[in-house]
């Protein structure tokens, strides 16, 4: 069992003056970048990374995870304010945030978001420090068979976000399928629907389609409802709200419960598994929690539940994101990645032997972990007051700095002026589909989940040698296919006669 | 004018910094920032070579450079606007091999060759590898071999195209049926041999402390000479196979780079990649910096350019 001396000796390390000066600094650094779209929490920390070179390790590992963490926090605060989201994981976070903010309540959507980032991070890293090592061998188990098998129960699970026209979301749905096969085929590489551009090669940039279709097309329309409005108003009044409005009282935050407890467990186990990533939880868990709403259309107009699920599953996978690097030394995400460089740079090869050879400097690591989570609270708390005071400008300051960011986004994720045109594209296409009620959240999500849909089928054929019988040696692929057909079957019809007049899609 | 005062990390930087005085640059040069293009996104291997010659570059010289990410292709996007780069030396291509020897070959797309750049060097070399899980019954290629022949297939997760073609020739060679597993990168392939989805996979260097803590044993070694953390594989030549397969991450500029300034960079990447700091460093990431300096280089990618077209039209 654990050595329990090295634990308390580890997490002593962690606590002289030095390393928690990093700690706040790293989590105010990454909420700034986080709450700044365009500026994602990956260029924050490569630039980090050499910053580091210099500082002892412990040091420069906790400075390291607590950009990343803060940056999970940041990420929801435009995605509230704004409509914009800072980091494409926070994109489910504007469905419910945005609208709670335009119903005067930006204050209390910002605290719902920051109390369940903090606890869904805090969980996740009790589950990593408790659980890393037989948690690792069960994600490692689900090869491709198991993964397709989940992607296609996550999208029947996401039939549940098309809309009130079942006909228009499948559509939405189908266009997000199409967008995905443009670029490379991931079995022999050769090139879809690419016209020749070399940069689509690699697909259409999801966070240059997701600025432009989320954000844009939002300010497109917030724009034009300006029109003829000289001296309008703030988009979103910050002062003058009753208390009510502006916290979140201990009793509202439990009434949460079991949203985040669904949140929390979607999040780790998505982290727990390298490649599928934070965007993928957040929005699973917004429609699973959705789905499992007595409620559900009161999803997208500004529900805490729906704030709970997307916050609560984003940040649950930073934690349970370096259960696979540490153990195994596979990086889940691309934070994970930058992460690994960085341990190499200070003699830490994660992996197998990481936990024999290294073992103090991990417990200090954790010790670490879990302080920034608390700083992350405190920061954030304080924070918000900041961004609350630049959101009080009115609509016609608001939707061009909007615009400015989103084109400064959309150009950074290429490091071309490329991006800027699919942005715009985007926004385009999701003007219109806004104007003519198809549900953009359909569209986004099929973009995202398709290509890992398409690239684990395709493994999933190579390995069985197209041979569906050989299914059945693999029961956990089994029994989530059945989950899919159980959901469509159960889910699908009494949804239908459910679903209201109330459009799921953002910002409607 | 060199800054000895900011070389806090190492006396070897400061050294270099001395030598680097040696290697002759025009003057005037650089006139501006000069850009590390990085055609990999940020994170990857060419990335943490890249931002670590560009910082002890920028400490050797005094120099400041600036290091960009311009992802798509493999590096295809990159090199492409490269070559239509003005050639003044201020901005340098970091690519992988794969980038100028392969995607020539198969994105009719792509719009250059290898010709059309000037090779500065090169900061890493990856050996690769076919390795398994320690708990499958093969130990050696031969046993690999032999189970796949008994099973009618084995399957081998790959990372890149490159080491689809090592797979297709270890199969042609010995008669086997072996199927590769495309993934995303190494990391991808990785995930699955130690999942035990796939028989067996080629790495680069991620599988080394997998073999170090006895998870995972190297069935061959794929480049010429055997692998220092595996001397008991045999490379795929001593096996019979004529196919030797190695990476390497590579600097270029735009083909009309005037050729004074083409060799001061050169001299300068050299002094960098081969300073004991550097080792160090490649030491932390399992690899070794093997840079073949400018000539080596040119025909390096000259003969795998060739090898690869050939393979290819196959």
């Amino acid at each position: 069992m654990a050595d329990y001396s090295l634990l308390i000796s580890g997490l002593a390390d962690v606590f002289t003056l030095t390393n928690l000066l990093f700690i706040v600094i790293g989590v105010t650094l990454g909420q700034l970048v986080g709450a700044t779209p365009g500026l994602s929490i990956i260029m924050a920390l490569a630039i980090a990374v050499p910053l580091t070179y210099g500082l002892d390790t412990l040091t420069a590992i906790a400075f390291l995870i607590s950009v990343n963490k803060g940056g999970t926090v940041g990420g929801a605060v435009p995605s509230i304010l704004l409509n914009v989201p800072g980091t494409p994981e926070s994109a489910a976070t504007a469905l419910d945030g945005y609208p709670m903010a335009q119903k005067g309540k930006p204050m209390k959507a910002m605290k719902y978001a920051l109390y369940h980032s903090v606890l869904g991070d805090l969980s996740s890293d009790v589950v990593l420090i408790l659980l890393a090592a037989p948690l690792a061998v069960v994600a490692l188990k689900m090869g491709p068979v198991e993964i397709s098998a989940l992607m296609i129960l996550a999208f029947t699970i996401i039939s549940g976000l098309v809309g009130d026209s079942m006909i228009k979301g499948l559509i939405a749905a189908s266009f997000g399928i199409l967008l995905a096969t443009v670029g490379l085929d991931p079995g022999m590489a050769s090139p879809r629907f690419t016209f020749g551009m070399l940069e689509l090669y690699d697909g259409v940039p999801l966070t240059a389609v997701s600025i432009g279709a989320l954000a844009m097309s939002g300010v497109l329309v917030g724009l034009i409802s300006l029109q003829g409005k000289p001296g309008s108003q703030s988009a979103i009044q910050i002062t003058g709200r009753p208390r009510e409005d502006s916290v979140v009282t201990f009793a509202e935050f439990f009434a949460n419960r079991y949203v985040a407890l669904r949140a929390f467990i979607i999040g780790t186990i998505i982290g727990a598994i390298p490649g599928l990533g934070s965007t993928t939880a957040g929005f699973l868990s917004y429609s699973v929690n959705k789905q499992a709403a007595k409620d559900p259309e009161a999803f997208g107009t500004g529900d805490a539940r729906g704030i709970a699920a997307s916050e609560t599953a984003n940040s649950a996978v930073v934690g349970a994101n370096l259960i696979p690097l540490l153990t195994l030394g596979i990086p889940g995400n691309i934070a994970a990645a930058l992460l690994v460089s960085a341990f190499m740079i200070h003699g830490m090869q994660p992996g197998p032997l990481l936990f024999e050879e290294q073992g103090r400097l991990i417990y200090g690591m954790f010790g670490a972990m879990l302080i920034a989570n608390f700083c992350n609270l405190g920061v954030g708390q304080f924070g918000m007051r900041f961004w609350a005071l630049i959101v009080s400008a009115p609509g016609t300051v608001i939707y061009p700095a909007a615009m400015l960011l989103c084109f400064a986004g959309s150009y950074v994720i290429t490091g071309a002026t490329f991006g800027v045109y699919v942005m715009i594209c985007a926004a385009i296409f999701g003007y219109l589909m806004r104007s003519f009620g198809f549900s953009i959240v359909a569209f986004i999500v099929a973009f995202l989940l398709t290509p890992q849909l398409e690239n684990s089928v395709l493994k999933a054929r190579l390995i069985m040698d197209d041979d569906l019988s050989l299914l059945l040696d693999h029961p956990v692929a089994l029994a989530l296919l059945a989950m899919a057909v159980a959901s469509v079957v159960f889910l699908g019809p009494k949804k239908k006669s459910r679903r209201s007049d109330i459009p799921a899609a953002t910002g409607q | 004018m060199i800054d000895c005062k900011v070389l806090i990390v190492s006396a070897t930087a400061c050294l270099l910094a001395n030598a680097a005085l040696a290697s002759e640059c025009p003057d005037g040069f650089p006139s501006d920032n000069v850009n590390f293009q990085v055609g990999f996104g940020a994170g990857g291997g060419t990335d943490t070579v890249a931002r670590k010659v560009a910082s002890d570059l920028e400490m050797a010289t005094g120099w400041t450079v600036v290091v960009e990410n311009m992802p798509g292709a493999s590096g295809g996007v990159m090199a492409r606007g490269l070559t239509k780069k003005n050639p003044d030396g201020l901005t340098i291509g970091v690519v992988s091999n794969t980038t100028v020897a392969i995607n020539p070959h198969v994105n009719p797309d792509i719009g250059y060759t290898h010709e059309d750049f000037k090779y500065l060097g090169t900061g890493m070399v990856l050996n690769y590898g076919l390795v398994t899980l320690e708990e499958n019954p093969y130990d050696t290629l031969e046993e690999f071999v032999a189970m796949a022949k008994e099973k009618g297939r084995a399957t081998v997760s790959v990372g890149a195209s490159s080491h689809t073609i090592a797979v297709d020739a270890i199969a042609e060679h010995f008669g086997i049926r072996l199927v590769s597993i495309p993934g995303k990168g190494s990391a991808a392939a990785l995930q699955e041999a130690l999942g035990g989805h796939v028989d067996a996979t080629i790495q680069g260097t991620q599988h080394v402390p997998q073999i170090k803590a006895g998870k995972m044993v190297q069935l061959a070694t794929l480049t010429e000479n055997r692998a220092v953390y595996a001397p008991d594989a045999k490379t795929l030549q001593e096996s019979g196979v004529d196919l030797s397969i190695e990476g390497h991450i590579i600097f270029i500029a735009p083909k009309e780079t005037p050729d004074d300034i083409a060799a001061c960079l050169a001299s300068h990447i050299m002094d960098v990649t081969t300073s004991d700091d550097y080792a160090d460093y490649m030491e932390g990431l399992e690899a070794s910096a093997g840079n073949m300096g400018v000539q080596g280089t040119t025909d390096w990618v000259a003969s795998a350019s060739a090898f690869y077209g050939d393979r290819l039209a196959k």
